[in-house]
């Protein structure tokens, strides 16, 4: 409940900080379309989109990142484990180094918005590879009945590839497609917009709506196949579907934004250190701490970049490292 | 009633076969044990019963219905398991019990599955630990807590796979004793793969000894003699009886 007022909190509080230098009494104005043209096209056309991004993103890769350590058994299972960013950047290199494919928006420049021919086709490449790198796993490891091992291995296998190929693509490419092929993997975003959010939303929606309904059967999880397995729980079963649907929201949400490391990581660990493991509790915890941590993470990349946002995906690191080593290190809720 | 009829299993199509043509009958309310040297397939047999492990060959049935067509929840409402190497998952004891009813609600634990587990957590004496972490309890705590998960289910068939392993022998006698009083209070069968032949002759009704995946004898307690134990442990032993009741003894040379 907490940490639902902190996420609407800090939602207003990203409204009104930028860098654009408007005016907490401007961005006010804007909510209510008052004020001048361009604060209310800043304000509707990129900050709220920006922010229900981070809300949707942010909950989407760190209930990803739980179930994917739930799952394996793995404290460094994150939301890519399955190849997913990796595939992802091997899509958007592709289609911006091969095909020239859908134009970039960073979302830092307002003219960038103007020229655009195809925003969608990077991303829906980006999304296609990297579904096709999680069934590519996910087919492998249904030979040896998801045994978390080799699901970890798998996946470091298969994103090793995509690696490699990206490493091909850029060695071809040229200056300018070099460039925006590495600046699209910084995590952005700016990128969002009202129709890729709502895409976000309803796949990470139906995502933690069926990560909750199943929240007991992850919590005998918990205890080691076998146990599971004789308390009447399909475990393949189990561990496929809830892999797949966070590899897929994990997909959506890389394929629109960028790589935005650690949310999957850092979130879920410190929600299991204060509010322990049942699911009922760290899904949507888990959920709430990643808007939380991304909005902040946002919201101090947009007012401390001066004039351009920084790539989020390095603040969230960069912010959250330290805090996340004082978490571990402390002996508190131990 | 549980019946097994030539149950073959090996764990891939290149490895030998770990259990082979095996057979095994066990009543309601009564105490089997399987014992055997470390290797010889006690716990794989246990996983085949319940269906943690698929079997290659053979047949499976509790009171004539097939168990290896049968569901994982139908299985697990018959039979239930108390495993050899204890993890919960840093829950509570009381959320922990009630995982054991997941057979029963699927999504979201009822009345009656709370009713169910505060009987169980009454009748075993571990209302006051309800709230407790089950991280924070004692190997012989939490084999009792596993119990009470098993007990949940409210099976027909309780299976502890070496139950006393890590105990001591304080803690060994407390379990035994919740093995022998489900048995006998709630009419259930029980399997327990043990390596103590002691301790299997103070609760077994019935013994199936294994060795290399083949069950060699079966009966009840006139099947523990001196020549079935040298070939089913490769040890010598004596054994004597006191107050006519078998005591084994270790007649081997130990250099």
């Amino acid at each position: 409940m907490l940490l639902l007022i902190a996420v609407i909190l800090l939602a207003f509080a990203g409204l009104f900080i930028g860098s654009s230098h408007m005016t907490m009494r401007d961005s006010f104005g804007a909510l209510f379309k008052k004020g001048n043209a361009a604060q209310v096209r800043i304000l509707w056309n990129i900050r709220i989109p920006r922010i229900l991004a981070a809300i949707i993103a942010g909950a989407g890769l760190s209930v990803s990142g739980l179930i994917m350590q739930t799952n394996l058994n793995n404290p460094m299972a994150s939301p890519a484990t399955l190849g997913v960013s990796n595939a992802a950047v091997f899509g958007a290199n592709l289609s911006i180094i091969a095909f020239a494919g859908g134009f970039l928006s960073t979302g830092n420049n307002l003219n960038h918005y103007a020229v655009g021919a195809n925003p969608y086709a990077t991303s829906l490449v980006a999304f296609l590879f990297s579904t096709l790198s999680i069934l590519v796993i996910l087919g492998l490891c249904r030979l040896r009945s998801f045994q978390p091992d080799v699901v970890v291995l798998a996946g470091i296998a298969v994103g090793s590839v995509w690696t490699a190929a990206t490493t091909i693509l850029q060695f071809y490419a040229t200056d300018v497609g070099l460039s925006a092929a590495v600046i699209w993997t910084f995590g952005d975003l700016g990128r969002a917009a009202y129709r890729t959010d709502l895409i976000m939303a309803v796949v990470v929606l139906a995502g933690a709506l069926y990560f909750y309904a199943v929240s007991w059967r992850l919590n005998a999880l918990l205890g080691g196949d076998a146990a599971a397995k004789s308390m009447g729980v399909n475990v393949e079963l189990l561990r496929f579907s809830s892999m797949l649907a966070a590899s897929l929201i994990t997909a959506v949400c890389v394929s629109y934004l960028g790589i935005i490391g650690f949310v999957g990581i850092i979130c879920p660990h410190v929600v299991k250190r204060l509010l322990g493991y049942d699911h009922r509790i760290s899904i949507p915890a888990s959920l709430l701490s990643g808007s939380i941590l991304l909005l902040l993470a946002d919201t101090l990349s947009r007012s401390i970049g001066n004039g351009s946002a920084l790539p989020v995906g390095a603040i969230t690191s960069l912010a959250g490292a330290p805090f996340f080593l004082a978490i571990i290190f402390s002996r508190k809720g131990e | 009633m549980l019946e097994i009829n030539k149950l073959c299993f090996r764990y891939s199509r290149r490895s030998p076969f770990v259990l082979r043509d095996v057979d095994l009958v066990l009543a309601d309310g009564e105490i089997g044990i399987i014992l055997g040297k470390n290797g010889s397939g006690k716990t794989t047999l246990c996983k085949n019963v319940l269906g943690i492990l698929k079997p290659v060959s053979g047949s499976l049935r509790f009171d004539g219905e097939d168990l290896i067509r049968m569901s994982r929840r139908e299985r697990a409402r018959r039979i239930a398991y108390v495993p050899q190497n204890i993890q919960f998952g840093a829950l509570s004891v009381y959320d922990s019990i009630l995982a054991g009813r997941i057979s029963y609600f699927a999504y979201r634990a009822g009345k009656e599955d709370e009713e169910i587990v505060e009987k169980v957590l009454d009748d075993m004496g571990l209302t006051s630990f309800a709230d407790r972490n089950v991280e924070e309890l004692s190997g012989g705590e939490r084999q009792k807590i596993a119990i009470a998960r098993a007990l949940v289910q409210e099976p027909r068939m309780l299976i502890f796979d070496e139950p006393t392993g890590n105990l001591d022998i304080a803690n060994e006698q407390l379990i035994l004793a919740e093995a022998r009083r489900a048995a006998a209070e709630k009419h259930i069968g029980i399997l327990i793969s043990l390596h103590d032949l002691n301790q299997a002759l103070e609760i077994g009704d019935r013994f199936f000894l294994i060795k290399n995946g083949r069950i060699l004898y079966t009966g009840g307690k006139e099947v523990i003699t001196e020549a079935a134990i040298r070939e089913v442990f490769d040890a010598e032993v004596r054994i004597v009886e006191i107050d006519h009741k078998k005591i084994i003894i270790n007649g081997g040379k130990i250099s």
